[in-house]
């Protein structure tokens, strides 16, 4: 689902001005293609990470730039090491190269 | 549900700083987030977070310690963590970050083809289908239509609503959804369809039904009278003596269907005249209905 902008805000309990901040600070990046910024559900499943980081857990700001670049590359990892399992089982002769 | 102190781990005496404390450093080892891959560490870090919740809040500590509330007094309905939309993130998402292994790209020929082969598939990795809702008339849902649905995002989007389209039903826009992050091909847009009541028509599967109004001289007598149709108005006859409740079909002017179009069918209402007629009082005051005629009949026992 795409959501708006302004329903991000919304459904974010997020102000214009700290939304302008994180998406500089490059902690969302949202979809540019239209004028106005489209966002996902994804990107409001990491807005309330950040919130709850930031809030709950007592991370500042520093930090939470830290916390998300190695949390995007566990992930990405995580999708690496899947993907990998996947091969190896389909094709197992590959693994003896 | 346990003791809310015993999960945060303190005692009944903790200041509102305490609480906080123990919360935090329970939530640090625990939130999903920072356990992508373990399912345990969600439902206890759902008890902690409830149990937080009620001890942070000076009301609801207060209320559970008198025991006006129960230690589940506010679970807090979650939706999905950010770690089940990482997991599921196509190649090429904007935040995937693939630098914790670059070094072995370049050691290990099987890891370095593999990823290859990855970076190759993420380029050409077609765009996230979108979704959206419309919400459409009545008639255009029976007849079919052309609406424009003005994006969330900017711009717009020409769908062809098709005859007969049902509530609920999600038509599939080939190649109108996300762009591609790399080359390949954009993916669909899915637009779920709702439909707006109509004043009077209603859809039960294929057939159109319509409650229509007649007067006591119509019923009585019989008439012919315009009956709208979704495909517009038609005259249809009344036959004589027609009762409330009687129903009259109209076929073929349902909603279509393979090999034709449902039917419509009239429930016919006798309606008084609303005002106080001075004529028909007369009228029925001369009149002696016949002894067959007594619709409470069934009632007697």
């Amino acid at each position: 689902m795409i959501i708006s902008r302004l329903e991000f805000l919304h459904r974010a309990g997020l102000d214009q001005e700290t939304l302008q901040v994180w998406i500089e600070e490059q902690w969302l990046i949202p979809s540019s293609t239209a004028p106005d910024q489209a966002f996902s559900d994804a990107d409001l499943a990491r807005a309330e990470l950040i919130r709850e980081l930031r809030h709950d857990l007592g991370v500042n700001d520093e930090g939470v730039g830290v916390v998300l670049a190695l949390l995007d590359q566990v992930h990405s990892l995580r999708n690496a090491l899947g993907e990998t399992l996947i091969s190896v089982r389909d094709h197992p002769s590959s693994s003896d190269r | 549900m346990k003791d809310p102190y015993e999960t945060l781990g303190i005692d009944r005496s903790a200041s509102a700083g305490e609480v906080q404390k123990a919360y935090r450093k329970l939530a640090k080892k625990l939130h999903p987030d920072l356990n992508p891959g373990n399912k345990e560490s969600e439902s206890r870090f759902k008890d902690v977070a409830t149990a937080y919740d009620l001890l942070s809040d000076s009301v609801k500590r207060q209320r559970f310690d008198s025991g006006e509330i129960d230690a589940t007094g506010a679970e807090r309905p979650r939706q999905r963590y950010y770690r089940d939309f990482a997991a599921e993130a196509a190649p090429g998402s904007p935040y995937e970050n693939r630098s914790g292994f670059a070094d072995f790209a370049q050691s290990d020929s099987f890891l370095a083809e593999l990823l290859r082969r990855q970076a190759e598939q993420a380029r050409f990795a077609r765009g996230t289908d979108l979704h959206y809702r419309l919400t459409v008339d009545f008639l255009d849902a029976v007849n079919g239509a052309s609406k424009r649905l003005t994006l969330p995002e900017g711009g717009t989007l020409d769908v062809a609503i098709p005859p007969a389209i049902q509530e609920g039903q999600t038509l599939r826009l080939r190649g109108k959804g996300a762009p591609s992050p790399g080359e390949g091909e954009s993916g669909d847009a899915l637009v779920e369809i709702t439909i707006n009541p109509h004043r009077f028509f209603t859809r039960h599967g294929d057939d159109i039904h319509l409650d229509l109004p007649v007067t006591l001289k119509e019923a009585i007598l019989g008439a012919r009278v315009r009956v709208p149709t979704p495909q517009g108005a038609v005259i249809v006859t009344i036959p004589k003596g027609s009762n409330t409740d009687s129903v009259l079909r109209l076929k073929g002017k349902g909603v279509a269907r393979r090999g034709g179009h449902g039917d419509e069918l009239i429930k016919l209402k006798v309606v008084l005249p609303s005002e106080p007629d001075s004529e028909l009082d007369d009228f029925m005051s001369k009149w002696t209905p016949g002894a067959a005629y007594d619709p409470r009949r069934d009632m007697q026992s």
